[in-house]
Order: structure tokens, then C-alpha cells, then sequence
């Protein structure tokens, strides 16, 4: 429960002064934290990155299936009795089940245990059916019960907040500090999942490289954003390689083997960040069509096969 | 396992979005766009007018915007020229005979019809290249150079602007400055003023002298112009542009391939004599210009006033009306009106009795006259981001008779016809 | 009279002029204008193309832009 929860050790900050704005890094959720921060003052930046450290890790510690203490093992540990969960839980899972229905299930926090079969890390170690098949039976978020205030899981069932997680805490960040400093206008990016608290001064847009994983690390292609959020979702690292076949790492939950051809990469903006990553990935898990997907959801993307 | 609810699906996670934040829902203003390393502006175009020039241009722009959002632009434009055009003559009730620019041939033109030079054939190639500098956060500079070249005709330009925005980028005033240097080598030599155009005889040995006595070299004129403007955002919806323009030309101003009439009483061609321009031109323009967004399109009207010291007033009034049919698909209709009064040297024909004029020109262009263009663009973008328009005009000008006479012969034929054009383009963006 | 009429209507458009102190916009109210078609220079070749044409058949140019000379044409 989110009271018992250990006050989070606050990561290394570090801030650097650039043209016209502060840099702020940390890192959380496994990732490189950025903050662009548009102020010439060097307390304001330290505050706003400290700010966004404290939150981010507030939200890796609750929500991390890899923390023993946090609220999502405390669910999975369970083994089908009802928990008591609090409002912002209640708000994640209320989002994902709101995924689940709209995209026919295709999108399923409790697809995490598919893992045990699938090791994506470059190697060509492909499971057999035999593996695969049985853990199928504990895939369903229709069979799990969501209240205001419990949640039921099914015994052997488990939840992976991960493909909401990130682009939640980005835009909670981006969210406090326009809370707490309007008026400096902000980039949060976690790893490639950014959003824009405000916009800038004198209105200019921030210019943000985004990874390209067909051509060289280096070369990226520059977008120009002046409010709203960015999410990509890609293998760039994430994949298997058997007999010339690539399998990448979104999993089908129905079949529990990996989406036929989607794109390399789909970066999508939209209003805030986790919405651009939620359209991001229903785009992978159209596998092929994802492209078409993208055209007829009428959202501003890129795609790389 | 297909989601078929078109577009649905986005709205609705906007929704589940702001439910999950705790936000009011979000305004959708998210407004991104790639910098893509090159985007690519291509156009065809064909200009014709019945009996008359017909133009097939060609234009390639290239636009790379940098990590600095500094801009880097290369235009190429390529175009053929043909057809027949007016030589400024009158019309007669005999068949006329006209000298070819070069002196070495004659064509001729039917009683009552217009003369017509129908020699024009010519190419042109034009590179401009600018680049564009933000700098200190509020001022931008930038700076160009132009070449052109043409069989006859040869310009070079290089231009300057620089611009300054105010209150929140809600103002923006401008001040540039360009310099065009054009020089001219006629097909032919360069006529010398008000003389006769001599027709060569068809006894050809005698051609080459007495042919070219009048015309002789090439010669150029300069061009400067200043310009200021201000831009003012005026609410959401509304943005509004003013510009100061003062050109002044230096020069060879003279169309050399362009004649005049020399009538008896009697409406009668008794002489054919080269135009004559002043060698210099100065004008003043104000430009304002208003866009308006509506809810799916954009209004777009301008007017144009100027007046130079050659007499010739005019007002044009330019207005763009974009519908769009869907996100990704308009219609825009085009409408363009323009009148100019007659330059102080502008006469249709000389009067053989009347003393010969310092200047004088029967080039309808510089007559009093009235235009209008109508037209209907459609564009669509595709899927991958592409864009593409074609684009239908019906332009006419319709030449005035600015209080001239039209003694005897001339009385009953037409000295001010219209000229009626197509205009038809293709755009493709990449 | 009808001088008094478009005195009283000028009087009138001065007196709204002076009403609006605040013209313009805060930034986050430029959704509307920062459509590529709200450009002042949308469609920059069709300016181009246009401005050729009548500088070739009219006798002024320019205004919007310089206007130039670069052609045999006039």
C-alpha cells in the first residue's frame, strides 16, 4: 500500500547551463532523464530538476514490478485475494482497462507474463510452442475486477504497468512543474517520452532530435515542438533473430508470439505524452498496418521499417 | 483484431488522458512539425494567350531548415517562351509589312489585324538562392542573390532583410533593401530612339548596311528598391501586413523590340518608328494585406496602390478564399482585379503632323488598361505527407483607349483589344 | 450630409481603434496562426509564378515583395 511505501532516495541530480536554457539530468525508470529548462536562473533549474526527480522516482517506486515494496507486486504477490488500492492505482488501472476495450484487447497490462518465454536480447533463443502456448491461460484483463477502491487478480495472473508507466510519470513531472513554476516553459524527456509544459518565451519551439534506429545512432531527425507531447515505441535494441526472421518485441496476447512486420520505430505527438505513446504502440500491435492505423487516427507521426 | 473505429481512437484516449492526469481536457493545440534535412517545392506552369505567347515554366525550390532554425533556400525556375506578341503598331485596312528584330527578314500582317512580332522564342534559366539568420532571439536577417539569363537579356541581383519582432512576436517590422543590375544585347542591336524601321527589301544583297544603320550595341539599367513593412497580429484569428515599397530604375527602360505608328490625317501608316522610354522610373507602392482564419479555411485579402513619376497609377485587389473539405483536401477560389492609368508618354500612334515627343510608347502595357483573373486551385496531402494542387486561372486584360482619336481608316478598327490568357499549374511538395 | 456620415463613421472606426489597446495575442492563443496556410507567404510559388506573369503584362510590380527587375519581359 502506497502508505507503507519507503520515502524514495532521491537519484544525483546534475544541471548545465546551455544557450538559453538549463539542462537537468538524473536517471530513473532505467532510463536518461532530460529536463530543458528555459530560465537563466541556476536556483530555478536546480529546484525544477529536483522537483522532477523527486516525482519520478515517487512513481518508479509505486508503480515498478521490480520493487518488492512496490504497489504493483503488492498485487501480483496476492494470489487472487482482493486488494485495497488507492486513487492514483485506481487511475492507472481505470487507464488501462480503457486500452484494453479500445483497442479489442490487443493492448493488455496482464500480457507481462509472456516474459518468462520471450528474452528479447538480440540472440536468436525463439521459444518453443510447448512454452509458450500454456502461459496464454493467464493472459485476460476482462478477468480481472476493478473497483474504486479494490482490485482482483486471478491466482498466476500478473500485471506490468510498464507500457504506461513512463509516459504516465513524464507527463505527472510535466505537470507538477507547470504547476509550481508557470511561466518557464519546460521539456520533460524520459528516455525519448517527452512533453512540453508550456510554451516557450517570445513563442520559438524547442528543437528535439528523435532517434532513427534505420540510419546511424547520430543522425536524427529534428522536430520542432512548441507545446504537446512525443512517444516512441521501437525495437531499436529489443529483438530476436532466427533463420534471417526477425521477432520483435511486441508480443500478440492472443497467439503470445510477436507481431507480424510492424514498423521499426513510431514516433506519434499529441497532446500529452501518454496519449502519443498509447497511439504509438496500438500501432505496433497493428503490426503491418500500422501505417494505415496511424493515417486514419489523423495524429501527427513517424514512422521507420 | 483490426480497430476499425476511424479516428476514434485518439479522441478517445485524449479522454481517458485527461481522466488519468487529473487535467480539464487538453486544448489540441499540440503543434509539431518535422525539420525534415530537405523539403522540395516543384511546379509546373502553362500560360496561354489565344493567338498569342504561350509559357511553359518549370520550378524547383529546395528548403533546408537547420537546428539553429536558420533557412537555407535554392530556387531554380526554367521557362520557354513562344507565340507571337503585339508590336504596338495599329491596325490597317491593307496588309502591313514589319522588319523581324534582327533586320534580316520581314513578316506581315493581314488588313484589320493587329500586329503581331510572332519571332518570340526564348529561353530563360533563373537561380536565386537565400539564406535566413535568427538572431539575439528577436531579430532575423536575410540575404539573397538572384542570376538570370535569357538569349537577349542578362540580370543580377543581390537583396537584403532584416526583421524585428516586438510585443511577443505580435509585431514585426522589416526593412529590406535590393539591388538588380539587368543588361539587354537586342537581337538585332539596339534601335535608336523614335527612328524608322526600315523594312528590308528583298533585293537581300543591300540588307546588310542600310539594314542596321539604326541599331547598334546593348545597354542596361539598374534597379534599387527599399522596402518597410509591419506585420501585426491583430487577435486569434487575424493577422495584417503594410508595406512601404520605393523602387527607383536607372536605365535602358525602352522595350527595343517595340514600335510605334506614324499616321496621316487620314488614320493612314505613313512610317514605322521604334519606341522611346524616359531613363528613369521612380514608384512608390503600398501594399496591405489581411489573412483570416475561419473555422475550416482561411480568407486572404490584399490591395496595392502605387504610383510612379510616369503617370501610371494603379490599384490591384488580390483575394485567396481557402475552403477545406476535409483535413487533408481544399478548394480555393482566386480572384485578382488590377486597373492602371496610361503613362504621361503612352500614345497609341504618332501624328504625323504633330511634332515628334521626347518619349512615346504604344505598348498596350504601359496604356491605360483594366485586368481580372478568376481561378480555382484544389490541393490534397497524401498519406505520406506529400502534398499536391493543380490550378485553373482565366486571365484578360482589356485595354483602355485613354482619350486618343482615331482619325479616318483607324476609326472603325479595333486599337484596344483584349487579351485573353489560360493559366494552368501543378504543384507537388515534398 | 453625406461628408457628416462618413465623418461620424470614421470618428467611429478611430474611437474602436483606440478601444483595442491590447492587439495581438498570448502565445499559447496561436493555434489558429501558426497554420502553414496562415502564413503571410502560403504558397510562396504561386506568388512567384503569378508575380512573373504580371510583371511581364502589367506595368507595375512588386509591393508585396521587391519588386525587381531579373526579366526581359517588360
Amino acid at each position: 500500500m502506497a502508505e507503507h511505501l519507503q520515502p524514495a532516495a532521491l537519484p544525483p541530480v546534475k544541471i548545465s547551463p546551455k544557450e538559453g536554457f538549463f539542462l537537468g539530468e538524473f536517471d530513473a525508470m532505467a532510463s536518461p532523464c532530460e529536463l530543458l529548462i528555459e530560465t537563466q536562473e541556476t536556483h530555478i533549474a536546480r529546484s525544477i530538476t529536483a522537483l522532477a526527480a523527486r516525482e519520478a522516482t515517487r512513481i518508479e517506486h509505486k508503480f515498478s514490478r521490480y520493487r518488492p515494496d512496490s504497489v504493483v507486486s503488492h498485487i501480483n504477490c496476492a494470489n487472487g485475494a482482493t486488494v485495497e488500492i488507492d486513487e492514483e492505482t485506481y487511475r492507472l488501472l481505470n487507464f488501462a482497462d480503457t486500452c484494453f476495450s479500445l483497442s479489442n484487447g490487443l493492448f493488455d497490462v496482464t500480457a507481462g507474463v509472456l516474459r518468462k518465454a520471450w528474452r528479447f536480447d538480440g540472440s536468436d533463443n525463439v521459444p518453443e510452442e510447448s512454452t509458450v502456448t500454456p502461459l496464454l491461460a493467464n493472459i485476460g484483463w476482462q478477468r480481472t475486477q476493478l473497483t474504486e477502491n479494490h482490485f482482483t487478480l486471478p491466482p498466476g495472473m500478473e500485471i506490468d504497468l510498464g507500457g504506461i508507466g513512463k509516459e504516465y510519470a513524464v507527463d505527472k513531472v510535466a505537470g507538477s512543474i507547470k504547476a509550481r513554476h508557470p511561466g518557464i516553459s519546460t521539456v520533460v524527456n524520459f528516455g525519448g517520452d517527452i512533453q512540453v509544459t508550456e510554451r516557450r518565451r517570445l513563442d520559438k519551439p524547442w528543437l528535439i532530435g528523435i532517434e532513427n534506429p534505420v540510419l546511424a545512432s547520430d543522425a536524427s531527425t529534428i522536430v520542432k515542438i512548441y507545446q504537446g507531447g512525443l512517444a516512441t515505441s521501437g525495437d531499436a535494441r529489443r529483438f530476436l533473430l532466427k533463420n534471417g526472421k526477425r521477432y520483435s518485441h511486441i508480443l500478440n496476447p492472443f497467439t503470445g508470439y510477436p507481431v507480424e512486420n510492424p514498423p521499426r520505430s513510431v514516433t506519434v505527438a499529441a497532446d500529452n505524452c501518454t496519449q502519443a505513446g498509447l497511439i504509438a504502440t496500438l500501432s505496433m500491435l497493428q503490426g503491418a498496418q500500422a501505417k494505415s492505423f496511424l493515417t486514419s487516427q489523423r495524429v501527427t507521426h513517424w514512422i521507420y521499417d | 483484431m483490426q480497430l476499425n473505429h476511424k479516428g476514434s481512437i485518439a479522441t478517445a484516449l485524449a479522454g481517458a488522458t485527461c481522466a488519468l492526469l487529473g487535467q480539464s481536457p487538453a486544448h489540441a493545440d499540440t503543434d509539431s512539425s518535422v525539420l525534415k534535412d530537405w523539403k522540395f517545392d516543384t511546379a509546373i506552369l502553362y500560360y496561354g494567350e489565344t493567338d498569342r505567347v504561350s509559357l511553359a515554366e518549370s520550378v524547383i525550390s529546395a528548403t533546408k531548415t537547420n537546428n539553429d532554425d536558420s533557412i537555407f533556400n535554392v530556387k531554380l525556375v526554367l521557362d520557354t517562351l513562344t507565340g507571337a506578341s503585339a508590336n504596338g503598331a495599329v491596325p490597317q485596312p491593307a496588309v502591313q509589312t514589319f522588319s523581324r528584330p534582327s533586320g534580316k527578314d520581314s513578316y506581315q500582317v493581314a488588313a484589320g489585324e493587329t500586329p503581331l512580332d510572332d519571332t518570340f522564342r526564348d529561353t530563360r534559366v533563373q537561380v536565386a538562392s537565400s539564406w535566413m539568420q535568427p538572431f539575439a532571439e528577436t531579430w532575423r536577417g536575410t540575404a539573397g542573390i538572384n542570376v538570370s539569363r535569357e538569349y537577349d537579356y542578362m540580370s543580377l541581383g543581390v537583396n537584403g532583410l532584416l526583421e524585428k519582432d516586438l510585443f511577443q512576436r505580435n509585431t514585426t517590422l522589416s526593412a529590406g533593401l535590393s539591388y538588380q543590375f539587368d543588361s539587354i544585347d537586342p537581337v538585332g542591336g539596339k534601335p535608336t530612339p523614335l527612328s524608322s524601321m526600315l523594312i528590308p527589301s528583298d533585293n537581300s544583297d543591300a540588307d546588310e548596311d542600310t539594314g542596321q544603320y539604326s541599331k547598334n550595341g546593348s545597354d542596361n539599367k539598374t534597379t534599387m528598391d527599399l522596402l518597410f513593412g509591419v506585420t501585426q497580429v491583430i487577435n486569434r484569428r487575424m493577422l495584417m501586413q503594410f508595406n512601404y515599397g520605393l523602387s527607383v530604375v536607372d536605365g535602358y527602360t525602352t522595350d527595343p523590340y517595340k514600335v510605334l505608328s506614324v499616321i496621316d490625317a487620314n488614320g493612314v501608316t505613313q512610317d514605322i518608328i521604334y519606341e522611346n522610354r524616359p531613363d528613369t522610373r521612380t514608384r512608390h507602392s503600398f501594399f496591405w494585406q489581411t489573412k483570416y482564419a475561419l473555422d475550416s479555411g482561411v480568407a486572404d485579402v490584399s490591395y496595392r496602390f502605387a504610383t510612379d513619376d510616369w503617370d501610371i497609377n494603379s490599384h490591384t485587389i488580390d483575394s485567396r478564399l481557402r475552403f477545406n473539405l476535409s483535413d487533408r483536401s481544399y478548394i480555393q477560389p482566386h480572384f485578382r482585379y488590377y486597373q492602371q492609368s496610361a503613362a504621361d508618354f503612352y500614345q497609341p500612334f504618332v501624328n504625323q503632323s504633330a511634332p515628334l515627343p521626347m518619349y512615346a510608347s504604344a505598348d498596350y502595357r504601359v496604356g491605360e488598361m483594366t485586368a481580372y483573373t478568376v481561378g480555382l486551385k484544389y490541393g490534397r496531402e497524401l498519406d505520406n505527407g506529400h502534398e499536391w494542387a493543380v490550378r485553373a486561372e482565366y486571365y484578360q486584360q482589356d485595354p483602355k483607349n485613354a482619350g486618343f482619336d482615331q482619325p479616318g481608316v483607324l476609326a472603325d478598327l479595333d486599337l484596344y483589344p483584349s487579351v485573353k490568357a489560360v493559366i494552368l499549374q501543378f504543384n507537388y511538395h515534398f | 450630409m453625406k461628408r457628416k456620415a462618413l465623418y461620424v463613421s470614421v470618428l467611429i472606426a478611430l474611437s474602436q481603434l483606440g478601444g483595442c489597446a491590447s492587439l495581438g495575442v498570448q502565445p499559447w492563443e496561436r493555434d489558429l496562426l501558426a497554420k502553414d496556410e496562415m502564413e503571410l507567404g502560403a504558397e510562396g510559388i504561386d506568388l512567384g509564378l503569378d508575380d512573373h506573369i504580371y510583371f511581364s503584362k502589367e506595368a507595375t510590380s512588386g509591393g508585396r515583395s521587391f519588386a525587381g527587375g531579373g526579366c526581359g519581359c517588360n
